[in-house]
């Protein structure tokens, strides 16, 4: 505990930390002299309102009282790392399973370098077909209510534990990419190698790489859903809108004559009971080994917030519940604190949230109707101070 | 980042002047309270993902299989029987020269009773139809419309001669297919068909009614089939289903076919013209009669793919329900929370 220490004094503790423990660092002000003390961290929050805005506009973080703390780190930063985990996790599966499977074509062409998808396959792979619901996740996952996240902290040592970025779930992932893309290659070659329409004939490079590109669109964006723990409206409307806009994109371009472009390809795939076939059995083959993975980790080896989501699985989904919502669910004591907070305060370096002062606190107390009893030592102050002036001045 | 900052920090508590407050508009979308289901994987939809796609998977199954295995297919290779022995490994010798009879006579015997349509294919195996610059070496405007004639920029080395430009030009069309077979049972012909053998849009659309053969193999190599001048690209079905390049090394392509019904044990006579050079890069040629059923040629692997999957899934099913059985995990055990060494998450 460190008593008058000057705001250098502040960032050189920091920094020893920060250097000498070695750990992530994070630190929490709200006046001038803790800019510096901000800054030095890791983490630097700073509170704005009655100290003026110095720390807040050093820090990181700004929260506007010093009780919303525990909601940016227990909600808001374990939902961040837990959403940013994801995202970039599933970017990084979507594109290698994509790739891989051009991967496999280029020992079937003799190495020359052709590709197996069409130009505008590649160009809007990610821009439209798989872009929108990795964002709507990113917004939007949770894992636990916040209630929830916060009623359990120790949930937070998931983000320090590193859980869910190690090196061994990307090289799981990468595993399951591997092994989709050999899966939806495979199918689709093998079983275009011979007629698959009953008038004999035969399909063309264009028609094997659609019908690929197609399951492969359509099972990145399934194997999203199966990696959201909250499924929102938002979630379907952009998964189906990703796959619906996969479907419109093509049939325009194989309707449109362009040179070197794939005229009528997707017509001819439509028209055969194949596509249909294919269309079922590949994106489940290929997400049949994430399925039981998932499985087999959740049912044998579950991670702790996946106990404590099915611990309170019958709750109603209280969503608004978990966030601050200032003056509803406060305790007595907190609502007095809180409305003698809005008040304006006297523009000074010793008073502020952090520094409560007591007479001051049950006079204007009284004025917003809280109740707010009065404390033997101020009874004793101001009777002291009758004397003198009527206005009641500061220790 | 602004956490919940409500209520504008000068309002009064009395509520005196309406000073202007500073909380933002609330939407559900903006302040995450979404209504969201939260799906919980518990052994019940594990065993019943397995099992539903168990009970889908394994009649598509049977039925493609069914229909693969009612398929009679019939594949010959010939080109290393048909080089005459006197060649003996001088093959290369014998398919360039023009002088050289390149007639050659097969006999296919008929495994089982074939229904009509049959179809007869070519298949090449080890050509390359899917090079990167052999799939560039084409024109799809000059194919599409007499106007473009000129259009010959990608098609080098086939694409102009000093009478002018090569329609259809590129190497796709300059290596056409040019063996040719003739079909016939106890002496009698049997006709072979090429309506239907090219796609519809291929047809309509890709190549033009208005495009004829222009100063085809003409000079230096001659890479394959030559064309009739007064057949418009349109009418060229041989051409159109060879310029609809392969995917793979080893592909088929639609001769055409036969409409009538073979039975079992009937021996054919085919008489080939074995023109085309597989010999200087090692291919491989092979004729293929085959019939099709509503799913199309003779292909074991999806239904067998089917059928694997189907089964694989139910047995996870019966695992995970026996595991459910002898081993269950409790939903919501709080006991097995802040497990400090539980398998697998060690630190």
């Amino acid at each position: 505990v460190c008593c008058r220490v000057s705001p250098l004094q502040k960032a050189q503790v920091t920094s020893l930390v920060k250097k000498g423990a070695r750990k992530i660092t994070l630190s929490i002000g709200d006046g001038a002299n803790d800019v510096s003390m901000i800054q030095a961290a890791h983490v630097g929050v700073g509170i704005s309102g009655l100290e003026g805005m110095q720390a807040v506009m050093a820090s990181d973080f700004a929260i506007a009282q010093f009780r919303f703390l525990t909601d940016l780190l227990l909600v808001h930063g374990r939902w961040s790392y837990l959403r940013i985990c994801k995202v970039v996790t599933y970017f990084f599966y979507k594109n290698l399973t994509f790739t891989l499977t051009q991967f496999w074509y280029t020992f079937q062409t003799g190495f020359s370098g052709q590709r197996f998808y069409d130009d505008w396959f590649q160009s809007l792979y990610n821009v439209i077909f798989t872009a929108l619901p990795v964002i709507m996740v990113g917004l939007f996952d949770k894992d636990v209510s916040a209630s929830l996240s916060k009623k359990y902290p120790e949930l937070y040592k998931e983000g320090i534990r590193n859980t869910f970025f190690k090196w061994r779930v990307v090289a799981t992932l990468a595993f399951f990419a591997l092994y989709q893309s050999l899966i939806v290659y495979n199918f689709v070659i093998a079983s275009s190698s011979i007629s698959v329409d009953s008038s004999g004939k035969m399909f063309g490079i264009w028609d094997v790489s659609t019908m690929a590109f197609n399951c492969i669109v359509v099972t990145v964006n399934l194997r999203l859903l199966m990696m959201c723990d909250t499924i929102t409206r938002w979630h379907h409307i952009s998964v189906g809108g990703s796959i619906l806009a996969w479907f419109v994109f093509i049939l325009l371009y194989s309707g449109v004559y362009t040179p070197r472009g794939i005229y009528s390809v997707f017509y001819v795939l439509i028209s055969t009971i194949y596509f249909y076939v294919i269309l079922l059995l590949v994106p489940v083959v290929a997400l049949f080994g994430d399925f039981l993975f998932q499985g087999v980790q959740r049912l044998f080896f579950p991670y702790d917030y996946q106990i404590v989501q099915e611990m309170h699985r019958h709750e109603p989904d209280g969503s608004s519940a978990g966030l601050l919502e200032i003056g509803n669910q406060l305790t007595p004591d907190e609502a007095r604190s809180f409305a003698v907070a809005q008040l304006p305060g006297e523009k000074s370096k010793h008073t502020g949230f952090a520094f409560d002062s007591p007479g001051y606190e049950s006079f204007f107390a009284s004025q917003a109707g809280v109740l707010a009893p009065q404390k033997p030592w101020d009874v004793a102050r101001r009777a002291s101070m009758r004397s003198r002036a009527k206005t009641p001045r500061k220790n | 980042m602004d956490l919940g900052s409500t209520d504008g920090a000068s309002e009064s508590p009395s509520a005196a002047a309406k000073k202007h407050s500073k909380k933002p508009k609330y939407s559900k979308f903006t302040q995450q309270e979404l209504p969201a289901c939260k799906p919980i994987l518990t052994h019940g939809w594990v065993i019943t993902a397995f099992v539903s796609v168990g009970v889908i998977f394994i009649p598509i199954g049977l039925a493609s299989l069914f229909a693969s295995e009612r398929v009679v297919e019939i594949v010959d290779r010939y080109d290393k029987d048909c080089v005459p022995s006197t060649y003996g490994n001088d093959t290369l010798a014998y398919i360039q020269s023009t002088q050289t009879n390149k007639t050659c006579i097969r006999s296919l015997t008929v495994p089982k009773q074939m229904k009509s349509p049959i179809y007869i294919y070519y298949q090449l195996d080890n050509f390359y139809q899917n090079h990167r610059r052999y799939v560039n070496s084409r024109s799809d405007e000059q194919l599409r419309s007499k106007a473009y004639e000129f259009d010959t920029d990608d098609c080098d080395p086939e694409s102009n001669t000093d009478k002018g430009p090569i329609v259809p030009c590129g190497l796709i069309a300059w290596s056409l297919f040019n063996d040719t077979y003739g079909f016939s049972l106890q002496n009698k012909v049997l006709q072979v068909s090429k309506k239907g053998i090219a796609w519809k849009s291929d047809q309509k659309h890709k190549f033009g009614s208005d495009v004829y053969p222009k100063n085809f193999q003409s000079s230096g190599l001659i890479g394959g089939a030559k064309l009739n001048k007064s057949i418009p690209l349109s009418n060229q079905v041989d051409l159109i289903v060879w310029m609809r390049t392969a995917a793979l090394p080893t592909f088929r392509k639609l001769y055409g076919k036969i409409e009538v019904d073979l039975e079992a044990n009937q021996k054919i006579t085919v008489v080939i013209q074995n023109n085309y050079n597989t010999y200087s890069f090692g291919g491989k040629k092979k004729l293929v009669l085959s019939t099709t059923s509503w799913f199309g040629g003779k292909n074991d692997f999806l239904g067998i793919a089917y059928l694997t999957v189907g089964g694989l899934s139910l047995f996870m099913a019966i695992s995970f329900i026996l595991l459910y059985v002898v081993k269950p995990r409790p939903l919501g055990d709080p006991s097995l929370l802040w497990n400090i060494n539980p398998v697998g998450h060690s630190n």
